[in-house]
């Protein structure tokens, strides 16, 4: 028994090495002189740490304005898909209307729908707009978003009905309420949605590609994937890891401090069978 | 009064609703709705020209000539191997991780962390790294594998693949192994947070009875734990093949953007939504954005058929509590 729980153990902690393995090597890289980069067999610590390549990266990308752009486009994005998802969820979760479920059905089946089918035509609606190299074409698409519709239905519908109708009776507004009573008890899963918003803008590749030609309006992926590997000649692959850092660790830094309500919400909220 | 009685559903109809709904649903009209059905028409659309909007007539060519492009039928392979092989592999890995954390109760939190961190990277960056771990002279896989006195391998830069089919399979056999350790890697994080809350879900009950009937660790596994979390495990399945069928961002970092090795026209690891971007991206070319929306069409029917399946699939299969 004792010697199943050690093995045990040891299997989970042999996987979380590997697990950690990509981390260990773009920071291992990143550190590294170019001519040890180059070294056959590469060493496995750097033999001096050069954070030189940081600034060099941050300086040649450049990563200083790919990261303010993904923020500012982070931020148009989550302050207006919030709002936009909190009132349509609300609708959903407590008024009563014709046509609620062919509506909800609609919200239901977008999510289903991958947006590569969509963005052939919005290619198209963004040129025709003349919208192209915009700031605006980088952020109004993603303002819709079902999924999160669909997640802060599921927690409004948990707040109490007699809550509701006690609001009524004090004569308050759907609006007030929405902002006085919704919104104070689904605080976790709002913060959820802005989460799972800014995850997406810094994840997301395909679209910035088509939207944007030119550098000062790249997005972290983009810029990213653009400035290390395009250049002719010898890749500077420490620089490329050192931006590749620079890149993860807000996402990761964000993640170690919101840990417990991430993995709280997500466990309770798993598939019930 | 009376009137009220009668019909008290009606009375409650609450006609602000739609204020709320509008800018939703004004969104999703230009942004969704309507990208479907144009992207659906003009997939018909023969030699369609993007700049002016004119067209010669209607008809299926673009799908015949897609169906029949090598490439396609590259990029269909790439992603159902993607969807088929790597997902269901990434999955054995996470059920076999989140089984062992259920049976632990202290560092529990730390490994599920640990285990979470590939979710929380970028794309690009990630997969930059991984391209880098499997490059051929500086790389850390085949550092490891000198130590066991293995010749360095030529994992993703296709040495010698021009001209020779041998080797191009070859080639292509290792490029496929990187993609898998990548997607493997990247869906952990997901599926062993997923599978965990699933085995949490399940009720102590029935392993109690099993505990008083002297059942094995083993048969427990097998006969209880495993049909109880069919319900998890086909909703991960599902929505891990329909983000399969997306995939195009982590093939680019780890192969380029001619999603091979130099010197390869043959777009080796190109994906469903990498043939639909490179149609784009050829924009100017008339029928190109149809051939993007044909691609795009087969897209969308692959995904329905999989939620079809589901649906038919959790009516026989899953074990309800």
């Amino acid at each position: 028994m004792k010697l199943g729980k050690a093995l045990l153990y040891l299997f989970l902690s042999v996987s979380s090495l590997l697990v950690l393995v990509p981390f260990y090597w773009m920071l291992n890289t990143s550190l590294k002189s170019s001519a040890e980069v180059a070294k056959v067999p590469p060493s496995l610590i750097p033999a001096e740490f050069r954070l030189q390549n940081y600034v060099d990266a941050v300086v040649q990308a450049p990563l200083l304005t790919y990261l303010i752009n993904t923020l500012i486009v982070g931020v148009s994005v989550v302050a207006v898909s919030t709002a936009v998802s909190v009132l349509s969820a609300y609708a959903f979760a407590r008024l009563h209307f014709r046509g609620k479920n062919v509506l909800f059905f609609i919200v239901l089946a977008t999510m289903m729908i991958p947006q590569e089918m969509l963005i052939i035509t919005n290619f198209q609606t963004i040129a025709d707009w003349g919208w192209m190299n915009t700031w605006q074409a980088l952020v109004v698409p993603y303002w819709i978003n079902p999924f999160n519709i669909y997640l802060l239905r599921q927690t409004f519908m948990q707040v109490p009905d007699e809550l509701y109708l006690a609001a009524k009776v004090d004569g308050l507004g759907n609006f007030r309420f929405l902002r006085k009573v919704m919104l104070p008890l689904s605080k976790s899963t709002v913060t959820t949605t802005v989460i799972l918003s800014m995850v997406l803008i810094w994840q997301t590749y395909a679209w910035p590609t088509l939207v944007t030609t030119k550098d000062d309006l790249r997005l972290v992926s983009n810029g990213l994937q653009n400035a290390f590997t395009s250049s002719v000649g010898n890749m500077e692959y420490e620089l490329q890891m050192a931006a590749a850092t620079l890149i993860t660790v807000p996402l990761v830094a964000m993640f170690l401090f919101l840990r417990k309500s991430i993995f709280a919400g997500m466990l309770q909220g798993g598939i019930k069978g | 009064m009376l009137r009220k009685k009668r019909n008290p559903a009606k009375a409650r109809y609450d006609n602000s609703a739609y204020l709320y709904l509008l800018p939703a649903f004004l969104l999703m009209g230009i942004f969704t709705v309507y990208p479907v059905i144009n992207t659906f028409v003009t997939s018909f659309k023969h030699d369609f020209q993007f700049l002016t909007g004119n067209y010669a007539g209607l008809s299926a060519t673009h799908y015949l000539d897609v169906v029949s492009d090598p490439v396609f039928r590259r990029a269909l392979l790439n992603t159902m191997f993607i969807a088929f092989v790597c997902v269901p592999g990434s999955m054995l890995v996470s059920l076999v991780l989140a089984l062992g954390l259920h049976s632990i109760k202290r560092l529990q939190g730390f490994y599920l962390t640990i285990f979470y961190l590939p979710q929380v990277t970028n794309v690009i960056a990630a997969g930059l790294v991984f391209s880098f771990i499997f490059n051929t002279h500086f790389g850390l896989m085949n550092a490891v594998l000198g130590w066991f006195g293995i010749e360095p391998v030529a994992w993703i830069s296709g040495e010698g693949i021009v001209g020779s089919q041998e080797r191009y399979n070859e080639a292509y056999m290792r490029s496929l192994f990187v993609l898998f350790v990548n997607n493997v890697w990247d869906g952990l994080s997901l599926h062993v947070l997923l599978f965990l809350g699933g085995l949490q879900n399940i009720n102590k009950q029935y392993y109690e009875a099993a505990s008083v009937d002297g059942v094995s660790k083993w048969t427990v596994t097998r006969k209880i734990t495993l049909p109880l979390l069919s319900p998890t495990t086909i909703f991960i399945f599902v929505t891990s093949v329909i983000f399969a069928f997306r995939a195009y961002a982590n093939v680019v970092a780890l192969f380029g953007g001619s999603y091979g090795p130099p010197g390869d026209n043959s777009k080796m690891m190109i994906t469903l939504v990498g043939y639909i971007m490179d149609a784009l991206g050829n924009y100017l070319t008339p029928g190109a954005v149809s051939s993007a929306g044909a691609a795009a069409v087969v897209l969308v029917l692959m995904v329905m058929i999989v939620v079809f399946l589901q649906l038919k699939l959790t009516k026989r299969w899953v074990f309800y509590r």
